[in-house]
């Protein structure tokens, strides 16, 4: 029989051989070396080096893909795992066994396994919106003299780049890309940001001003038109593209874009309400006043966005962003009945639609955190917390 | 903070490792007081009558296990940790990766018989075994050090 050594012996041992298993010379805990399970994608993942663990020395660490986050435990085995080592260990000289034995370099006390997990997108919110990007800063951006300004006023904020982002946020690189999109944040000299709500109403009221001005179609609109005609108003270029990008959508294949109606009159009805809550007519009327020309607002357009509540005759509506809420199921359900304690499923549902748990349904989700009653056979049903 | 896993061979390169798992824990007798670096811990055997049984005879004892492929495989990483410049850093590099174990999930049988029972004494050091009570997996979770 050829003399080898290792691991190779052990797998390679051929039927009616038998070999003496040792402790290897460097046995111990070796605490450095752990053991991950992983199925094939992912193994070729690893192998490709596309894969990384995020999280800060206080959190549960995840494992990232460049598209998935997954979650890892470390699961403990009350059998002995003899973890045996190939006769050549490369890189590292000291470990390797150069006589041909096969030894023990450590006894495993369990492997990590992984679990695919959501991204923890609620702290790239919170760090992002503690800092919106606003006119302050516009000015001190716009005012090229003064340099001195513009660092000063900076130093104070805690401000994120990319590679920060990806140091303190749990997520892929893939979650965390379409997480900025979602929040329309915007990467200004090196460091993502969400501009603050105050100043896109400013620039979207120029350009809509414009668009009335020069008689553009809010359906057609040149993106390098837009873009001069409110730098020629003094707003930054950078800026001015980034509205288009949060108020409305590229015209398939062209340079044209065209303002999203519904991202439009949401805006505005946010703008209106506020904290405030406010009688339904009067909200409706000043909505409409707020409204372009052109536009046509409707109350199905603040679904996920606002809530109305009976009182007596009068019904009233106010702010209740989707966006505000924790993107885990078990934080989301938590606050939306702790907001109101029934819920029927067309205003809870909107509320839910962005809610993607790996391997739960939506049906799955409602059976885990709700309980579902019907006053009557033919009544819409009615959600109550579990 | 985040830890990139690296690795320096591809994956049809990554070396073999292999584990032998039993049930319980093997420990050196009470008596021994030697350095356990380098001894042996027992003799495995791939059986000649059947194809797939193995056997692993420890002091007086002998496991009846077979070859079992992973459904997933297991990645063997080292943490790496270096002082850059700039402080601290840790990667985690694939050493290797485990696709078999041979598993041993029978409790031992003792190996007495009339024939051997004077050599028996001679078998040194001598191991026991614990086999614990509990076999349920424990799961806990990480955090990057």
């Amino acid at each position: 029989m050829e003399e080898i050594g290792g691991a190779e012996a052990v797998i390679n041992l051929k039927s009616g051989y038998s070999l003496p298993i040792s402790y290897h010379p460097c046995f111990g805990p070796h605490e450095d070396l752990l053991l991950l399970e992983a199925d094939d994608k992912l193994v070729s993942d690893i192998f490709h080096q596309r894969v990384t663990l995020r999280g800060l020395p206080d959190e549960d660490a995840v494992l990232c893909t460049k598209s998935k986050t997954y979650a890892i435990k470390f699961v403990g085995n009350s059998n002995s795992m003899f973890l045996i080592p190939p006769s050549i260990f490369p890189g590292d000289a000291q470990v390797s066994d150069t006589n041909n034995n096969v030894s023990v370099l450590k006894i495993a006390p369990g492997n990590m396994e992984l679990v695919e997990a959501s991204p923890r997108l609620d702290k790239l919110k919170q760090i992002l919106l503690a800092n919106p990007f606003g006119a302050g800063e516009v000015e001190a951006m716009m005012d090229v003299d003064n340099d001195d300004l513009d660092h000063s006023g900076k130093k104070d904020l805690a401000l994120y780049t990319w590679s920060d982002l990806v140091n303190t946020v749990q997520a892929s690189d893939e979650e965390l890309r379409n997480g900025l999109q979602s929040l329309s944040a915007i990467e200004i000299d090196g460091f993502w940001r969400v501009i603050d709500e105050n100043y896109l109403d400013v620039i979207l009221r120029m350009l809509l001003h414009n668009c009335v001005l020069k008689d553009w179609s809010f359906d057609d609109l040149d993106e390098d038109e837009v873009v001069n005609a409110l730098v020629a108003d003094e707003f930054p270029s950078q800026l001015a593209s980034h509205c288009l990008r949060v108020f409305g959508s590229k015209v398939n294949e062209t340079d044209k874009w065209k303002l999203e109606p519904r991202l439009v009159c949401l805006h505005f009805a946010r703008q209106i309400l506020r904290e405030e809550k406010m009688r339904l007519e009067s909200f409706m009327e000043e909505w409409k006043k707020k409204i372009p020309d052109g536009m046509e607002e409707r109350f199905e357009m603040l679904e996920g966005e606002v809530l109305t509540e009976k009182i007596g005759i009068e019904t009233r509506v106010y702010t209740f962003s989707v966006r505000s809420l924790p993107s885990t199921p078990e934080e989301r359900f938590s606050v939306l009945f702790k907001h109101r304690s029934k819920w029927e499923w067309k205003d809870l549902e909107p509320y839910l639609r962005d809610l993607h748990v790996p391997r739960l349904s939506m049906e799955g989700l409602l059976l885990k955190y709700t309980r579902r009653a019907q006053p009557k056979a033919d009544a819409p049903p009615v959600f109550s917390a579990r | 903070m985040e830890i990139r896993v690296k690795c320096r061979c591809g994956e049809e390169e990554c070396s073999e490792w292999a584990i032998v798992e039993l049930q319980g824990v093997v420990e050196t007798q009470a008596s021994f007081q030697g350095s356990i670096q380098n001894l042996e811990i027992g003799r495995l055997c791939h059986s000649d009558s059947s194809q797939g049984t193995y056997t692993f005879t420890v002091g007086y004892h002998e496991l009846v296990g077979s070859k079992v492929t992973l459904k997933k495989p297991l990645l063997v990483l080292k943490k790496l940790q270096f002082d850059e410049v700039s402080g601290k850093a840790t990667e985690l590099e694939v050493v290797g990766i485990i696709r078999t174990k041979i598993l041993f999930k029978t409790r031992p049988k003792p190996l007495i018989s009339g024939n051997n029972n004077l050599s028996l004494n001679k078998l040194k050091p001598l191991y026991c075994f614990i086999i614990s009570a509990c076999f349920n997996n424990v799961v806990s979770v990480c955090t990057i050090e």
